[in-house]
């Protein structure tokens, strides 16, 4: 989908990919967006130095040794030169009137140091003049999975994506896009932007806001420049999509020196919650913080309020469930005398209990019917906002591993209550001593879009972050 | 004395700290409540003013070279009558001198003595990155050592009011504890909407404090202020 009128529109779905300056013997940027290429989309190669050609055209890339020599203009380039060669770059880019280019080349501002600081202004300088959509420098640039458009070879191609996330850093642009696409999160458009010398957070949240293709907005970031121009945008995009912000270093400086108490106090970590709160934004503090909410905020209802209603399989377990989700301050009310009606008529209470938490393994005893059976009376409990569920690595792998129909019926199970259910629900899967079975059957999971978490405290708080971003 | 002569007239002194008479006199422009504040130089414009204003009232020293005005000696409470107010004054002038010397002590303010009531804080600082941004957080204890407090950046909603007060842990105290009545929220709430309009129309203003702002079952009041302004204007 395109966003029309938009200034990162062009660069944002690429025809023409133009990769500056990529070296042997791995070709690094080249290879990450074969996939491009392979789609239809015009890959072209500019390099002058002759060692290096044969090995770009052995990949069936046509090489140009000047930008000025191309044939058509770029949408979107890759800049991977020497960091005294970029302000040439940029202007033979402006020449081609080429719609943005992520500036891979670093050793700017970033390293303090005169040289450094001195060509990142000058590029600045050039890129604003001219109005020139500079990603970066220092950044992993754009991953575009739809366009075939990569920063790194490892992140998946795919036309499904959802997610758009946006990061300061290169390393958590990519982490983020690797462990969200592995948790059925895939990626729609993911701007890794670096120094953000000239487009900011808020440009490319801008674009994520307007993007349909996007449902839900991820951003890692450190600081930001323009901090009024991020309040108004992410104000805005969070009255649109869920926006989810991982804000790294929290850590507040000492006391600093101040006429008022005010001052002394608002230190930048406050600053920030209480900005993202007014936002309507989701804060988190960590990637699995981020991806474990986004999990819940894309696949689940809304929690409607705090009351839980948490269903495990054994007493040990009913306690453990109790204890993450009470601390996450969530509630475990009692259910309705109704409830506890229906469900004394048929519950096993020989080592079982029906109060809540359930402890259900004694009663369900791999019986589907049962299971939804149990679903479909807490799911009409008055006092229930959300459903969590336990699925026992210790049980259920046992038979799940044997008989694969057990584990599909279960699936099957949990889908139509969450199809009917206008609940949250969410399960946790520890992964016990069976870690290698429990990722390979993780994926089922998230193509259902059954919310799975690996922990009681994981699945708690992304409940109640979630509860809070319905609540907001 | 209006907002922009009261700036000029503490710029034109070198400046950037409002004493308490100047920063009251702006939170009555602006419509927020707060114990009256005037200044008197002499003990008998003291009496006079403590005459008009109904006992029982506060002295405090007003010198921009003495921040902590109770560890000077530059504070006292409760004075019931005519007498009571040239002894506090006196005093407090001797104080003054001895604690600072060669300070320079514009006077004595004279303000109403507000009855207790719960203390918060309601503030307001210019963050680098985003600008205005006010806070809130109960005072005394739970703000020096608890640092309970919440932000938000201006210009402030009125939902936003509410969740900002909603955020801080000490939230049941306003709500009322051991049989004590509820504060009155709904002024709580005016009062940093009041500051947030107050700081949105005068960008001079970079720090503010009002602190305590005692909170009473009906109303709030604003009992200490201090204002920050920036060198030049802008």
């Amino acid at each position: 989908m395109s966003v029309t009128g938009h200034r990162l529109d062009r660069m944002f779905n690429p025809r023409v990919v133009a990769v500056i300056g990529d070296k042997g013997p791995g070709y690094t940027w080249l290879r990450n967006n074969m996939p491009f290429k392979e789609h239809g989309g015009a890959l072209y190669s500019v390099q002058l130095d002759e060692k290096e050609i044969p090995g770009i055209e052995a990949l069936g890339v046509t090489n140009y040794r000047s930008l000025a020599d191309l044939p058509e203009p770029v949408d979107y380039a890759v800049v991977a030169v020497p960091r005294k060669v970029a302000p040439f770059v940029l202007k033979d880019l402006i020449a081609n009137k080429a719609a943005g280019a992520g500036f891979f080349t670093s050793g700017f501002a970033e390293t303090g140091e005169e040289l450094g600081i001195q060509l990142q202004e000058q590029l600045t300088q050039m890129a604003r003049e001219a109005s020139f959509n500079l990603v970066g420098p220092n950044c992993m640039g754009l991953y575009l999975p739809r366009s075939g458009v990569r920063f790194s070879a490892d992140v998946p191609v795919t036309a499904e994506g959802r997610v758009g996330f946006l990061s300061q850093s290169g390393t958590h642009g990519i982490m983020f896009s690797l462990v969200a696409s592995a948790n059925g999160l895939p990626i729609s458009r993911c701007a890794s932007f670096g120094n953000a010398i000239v487009l900011d957070a808020s440009d490319y949240l801008e674009y994520l806001m307007l993007d349909d293709d996007t449902e839900i907005i991820g951003i890692y970031m450190e600081g930001i420049r323009d901090g009024r121009r991020f309040f108004e945008t992410l104000k805005a995009a969070s009255a649109r999509k869920p926006v989810v912000v991982w804000k790294g270093g929290q850590t507040d400086a000492g006391a600093r020196a101040t006429m008022s108490h005010t001052n002394s106090l608002a230190g930048p970590r406050a600053v920030w919650e209480g900005m993202l709160r007014q936002c309507g934004a989701v804060a988190t503090n960590s990637l699995d913080e981020t991806i474990d909410v986004m999990k819940m905020l894309l696949n689940s209802k809304l929690p409607q309020g705090p009351r839980m209603a948490l269903l495990a399989q054994t007493g040990g377990q009913s306690v453990s469930i109790t204890d993450a989700f009470g601390k996450a301050g969530l509630e475990i009310p009692r259910f309705t005398d109704d409830t506890y009606a229906q469900l004394g008529e048929f519950f096993n209470i020989v080592g079982g209990s029906y109060q809540n938490p359930l402890d259900m393994a004694g009663t369900i005893q791999g019986n589907m019917e049962t299971l939804d059976r149990i679903l479909r009376i807490i799911n009409a409990d008055a006092n229930v906002d959300a459903i969590t569920m336990e699925l026992s690595a210790m049980f259920a792998a046992r038979q799940w591993k044997s008989k694969p129909e057990t584990l599909e019926a279960t699936l099957e199970t949990l889908s139509a209550h969450m199809a009917r259910s206008q609940k949250a629900f969410s399960t946790v899967l520890h992964p016990a001593h069976e870690a290698e079975y429990v990722a390979s059957i993780s994926p089922l999971f998230h193509a259902r879009h059954i919310p799975l978490f690996q922990s009681f405290e994981r699945a708690a708080d992304a409940m109640a972050r979630a509860l809070a971003y319905a609540q907001r | 004395m209006t907002f922009a002569s009261i700036v000029a007239a503490a710029r034109a002194e070198g400046r950037t700290l409002l004493d308490e008479v100047e920063a009251k006199s702006i939170l009555k422009e602006a419509g927020i409540p707060a114990t009256a504040a005037t200044l008197a130089t002499t003990a008998a414009e003291a009496q006079s003013q403590a005459d008009a204003m109904g006992y029982p009232v506060v002295l405090k020293v007003v010198s921009p070279d003495i921040a902590h005005k109770s560890d000077a000696g530059g504070v006292k409470l409760n004075l019931a009558d005519r007498a009571a107010v040239a002894a506090a004054f006196d005093e407090i002038i001797a104080n003054a001198n001895k604690a600072a010397p060669g300070a320079r002590i514009k006077g004595v303010s004279v303000q109403q003595m507000a009855k207790p009531g719960t203390e918060v804080i309601v503030g307001m600082t210019t963050d680098p990155q985003f600008g205005p941004v006010m806070m809130f957080g109960l005072g005394g204890i739970m703000v020096e050592v608890l640092k309970d407090v919440s932000f938000r950046v201006v210009p402030l909603e009125p939902k936003d009011a509410a969740s900002m007060i909603d955020d801080i842990k000490g939230k049941p105290i306003l709500d009322g504890v051991r049989g004590q009545p509820p504060a009155d929220i709904e002024a709580l709430r005016s009062t940093i909407l009041g500051v947030s309009e107050l700081v949105q129309a005068h960008p001079e203003i970079r720090e503010l404090d009002l602190n305590p702002v005692f909170a009473y079952p009906d109303g709030a009041l604003a009992v200490d202020a201090r204002i920050v302004v920036s060198e030049a204007a802008s």
